[in-house]
């Protein structure tokens, strides 16, 4: 989580000799100077700025920008207009705002709109005056777009108020904040749209116009769904995994030097970006997973599986990786059987992501102890570990989607064991766990057995 | 798609050849490719899009009539194979060759263009006041305000995802419909009434293109309508630049020096050329203006070197706007006639 930012009202003032030297500053500006090395009588320390006075006074105009300039632990944006006088410059700062250094969440210059099929575009000026409409909302409405164009954006469109009885372009409007959702009607026609817009605004922030979509209503408004719409799912997995499959075999073959010999350091990036392309197709892997078990009505075939023999598959599908980390893998013996019922593939999934979990958590030279049991009307597999355990607190939360107990860990995303758990579910099973810290972890997956199936 | 019958073992050797010659070629091509010559990922993407753009609205106009012209004489069949073609007729155009090199220096000229404008820093001239074209388009004089009104349609038009028209000029619009519809006969397996149709839609694409309206020959006229003195350059310049209208800024200075708008346009959007300034020299502006136009473009494009545009601005404002007006002088000849020059001086 970021800081909350710190905000500096009003203008802040500087002036500077005809040799970029600082003749004055007001505090804040001052100390920020002097943060950068600095002092009353010397050039500018802060290179944003310095720049932005030296252009000012070679080109002999007002130079104005928005500039964010590294201050300690934060950073400080902020927007400097520099004017050069007879002698030297003199410099206002306005916009004042420190925020934490590193924001994953960056707002982007302009904040763009993704046009789906079906909508269209308008954009405003600061006047609210039309600059752009889609001419193919021209030809699905039947009205003349051009001849709106220049107009007030009310002679487009007539707003009305949303469910709440509230109209949204104007929080808005007065809080230069994304319009969402407006429900509105075309003068011409009045066809329900529901509009949707970014503010622009120029670089001092100051709102410049509106950019924005509008979308028919037919008839209902789709309802919002937890969960995601099926074409994302199917676009994602068919966009992500054949370029990011190629991604990773390429970078295996550049870390092999398959193709020459090459620097250790490049190998070294090499395997990286394998390793980290390996993780997003596991993750697209898991949200395809997600998105089918999420979907209302997902089952799952109820077919006569051997739990000990998936068992054993699935130790098998780990052995390597388990040599590479020197840890054992104790499988249930050859001749055990276990019978139950659920879904092979499904069921080799759950315990591939127990077991792999099981040896991450591993020590080298410990080991994983896979074992199959039948007990009454429900036949599982135990698979236990000797690692760090879970607190009793947290062993409910690790089945929730994206839940990492120590996010800082390598590897998983946070969805293997909510996956996990839903698919035992769906197979009339079910997943739990118990551990105490220190003393290591038993995950116990329970389905029927084939004796709980009414004769 | 008809099924063709198999390729000879020699067609296939040579169609093979030729591809093998061609690559070859171009990895040699780009070898010696300066970087500052090369497209950059935003340009390349964009050109496609505006290519797919641009080859799409001919597609489906050309497709359509003359599908429908085959139908009107019967022969659902060859409308059938006409509208069943999967190919997508803007990639399969997107071959080295398969377009005029004027057309994609044309459309390469306006994604820098349109990638310029974009990234211009908004710069209001007042509060709550109308933007400069809508301000325009309001004007008491109507020659203006109907300039203004088609350069806002305009613009619209050629933003728009969808697209119904090239936005060419009259000489590439009709060689890209013939590429189109050689494309569609190609793809549809030929036949004297698909070459008929096809042959009649083309001309009926042709016939009902007006460059008239493109985003440049209505900046133009507007440019024409406004005629700014020398005095108001600057002030209608800084804001065409800082309401993004790009075009419109293009436009004025390729009136006030009469040298065509694709020219000064090249001269905007390169990062590197000089000319640029000989032309604000020669249109009398005076320094702030000339500063606060590079300082806006460079702004807007990182490319731009501003600290040495500094470092010469003495240099530039001392040029005369006659001998600026004289150095710009083969500018100001028509296109044809220096491309002429150039290709006979070359061989």
């Amino acid at each position: 989580m970021n800081a909350p930012d710190r905000v500096v009202a009003g203008v802040l003032a500087a002036r500077l000799d005809g040799g970029g030297r600082l003749l004055f500053a007001d505090p804040q500006l001052a100390a920020l100077n002097a943060r950068a090395g600095g002092a009353i009588g010397q050039p500018l320390a802060v290179p944003a700025l310095a720049t932005i006075a030296r252009l000012a006074v070679r080109l002999g105009i007002v130079v104005s920008r928005a500039v964010t300039v590294a201050d300690d632990a934060a950073d400080i944006e902020m927007w400097v207009r520099a004017a050069p006088e007879a002698i030297g410059v003199r410099m206002a700062v306005s916009g004042w705002r420190e925020v934490a250094a590193w924001r994953p969440e960056g707002t982007p210059r302009e904040p763009a709109l993704a046009i789906a099929p079906g909508e269209w575009r308008w954009e405003t000026d600061a006047g609210l005056r039309l600059t752009l409409i889609s001419p193919s909302a021209g030809t699905r409405h039947g009205f003349d777009p051009f001849a709106l164009l220049g107009q007030p954006l009310t002679a487009l469109f007539a707003f009305d108020e949303d469910g709440d009885g509230l109209l949204p372009i104007l929080a808005a409007l007065a809080g230069r904040t994304r319009l969402e959702e407006q429900p509105a009607r075309l003068r011409v026609s009045r066809a329900p749209l529901v509009l949707s817009a970014a503010v622009r605004a120029d670089g001092k922030g100051v709102f410049a116009g509106l950019v924005g979509v509008a979308r028919s209503v037919a008839g209902e408004r789709p309802i919002p769904s937890e969960a995601l719409p099926a074409r994302f799912t199917e676009d994602l997995d068919r966009a992500l995994r054949t370029p990011l499959a190629r991604i990773v075999a390429n970078a295996d073959s550049i870390h092999a030097a398959a193709e020459g010999p090459i620097g250790s350091d490049y190998a070294g990036y090499a395997a990286d970006i394998a390793g980290a392309g390996r993780h997003l197709l596991g993750l697209v892997d898991d949200l395809v997973d997600l998105d089918a078990i999420e979907r209302p009505g997902f089952t799952l075939a109820a077919e006569s599986i051997d739990l000990a023999d998936v068992a054993r598959r699935a130790a098998g599908l780990l052995a390597v990786r388990a040599g590479n980390a020197r840890v054992a893998i104790v499988r249930p013996e050859g001749d055990a059987s276990v019978p139950a019922l659920g879904d092979f593939r499904r069921t080799l999934q759950i315990l591939v992501n127990l077991i792999g979990n099981a040896m991450r958590y591993t020590p080298p030279g410990g080991q994983v102890v896979v074992e199959a049991f039948a007990d009454g009307d429900a036949a599982g597999v135990r698979v236990t570990d000797h690692g760090k355990g879970i607190a009793v607190a947290d062993q409910a939360r690790i089945f929730d989607k994206f839940e990492r107990l120590d996010p800082a860990e390598a590897g998983g995303n946070g969805l293997g064991l909510y996956i996990a758990r839903r698919l035992a579910r769906a197979m009339d099973g079910d997943l739990s766990v118990e551990s105490a810290p220190g003393s290591g972890a038993r995950f116990t997956l329970t389905l029927l057995s084939r004796e709980s199936l009414p004769r | 798609m008809a099924i063709d019958p198999p390729d000879s073992p020699e067609t296939v050797a040579a169609r093979a050849g030729a591809w093998a010659a061609r690559r070859s070629a171009s990895a040699v091509a780009d070898f010696f490719l300066d970087d500052s010559d090369r497209l950059d990922e935003r340009t390349r993407l964009l050109l496609a899009k505006t290519l797919a753009r641009v080859v799409g609205a001919l597609d489906r106009a050309i497709r359509h009539h003359a599908a429908r012209l085959l139908a009107q004489g019967g022969d659902d069949n060859a409308a059938e194979r006409l509208l069943g073609i999967r190919d997508d007729v803007a990639e399969w155009l997107s071959r080295p060759g398969a377009l005029p090199d004027e057309l994609l220096e044309e459309l390469i000229a306006r994604v820098r263009h349109d990638l310029l404008a974009d990234a211009l820093p908004i710069q209001l001239r007042e509060v709550d006041v109308p933007s400069l074209l809508v301000r325009l388009a309001e004007a008491p004089d109507p020659v203006v305000a109907a300039a203004a009104a088609a350069l806002l349609a305009a613009e619209s038009r050629q933003r728009d995802v969808i697209g119904g028209d090239t936005g060419l000029i009259a000489e590439l619009h009709h060689r890209l419909a013939w590429r189109v519809a050689a494309a569609l006969r190609t793809l549809a397996g030929g036949g004297a009434a698909i070459d008929r149709a096809l042959v009649e839609a083309a001309r009926r694409s042709i016939a009902a293109h007006d460059e008239g309206e493109r985003v440049e020959a209505v900046a133009m006229r507007l440019a024409l309508a406004i005629d700014a003195r020398p005095a108001e350059r600057g002030p209608l310049l800084i804001e065409a630049l800082g309401d993004r209208r790009l075009a419109l800024f293009v436009a004025v200075i390729a009136h006030a020096l009469q040298i065509e708008f694709a020219e000064i346009r090249a001269l905007v959007v390169s990062p590197v050329d000089e000319r640029l300034w000989l032309c604000l020299r020669a249109a009398m502006l005076d320094r702030a203006t000339v500063a606060q136009i590079a300082l806006a473009l460079a702004e807007a494009d990182p490319r731009r070197d501003i600290e040495a545009f500094a470092h010469r601005l003495d240099m530039i404002v001392a040029v005369d706007p006659l001998a600026a007006a004289g150095a710009l002088a083969p500018l100001a000849l028509p296109g044809d006639y220096r491309a002429a020059i150039r290709g006979v001086t070359l061989r």
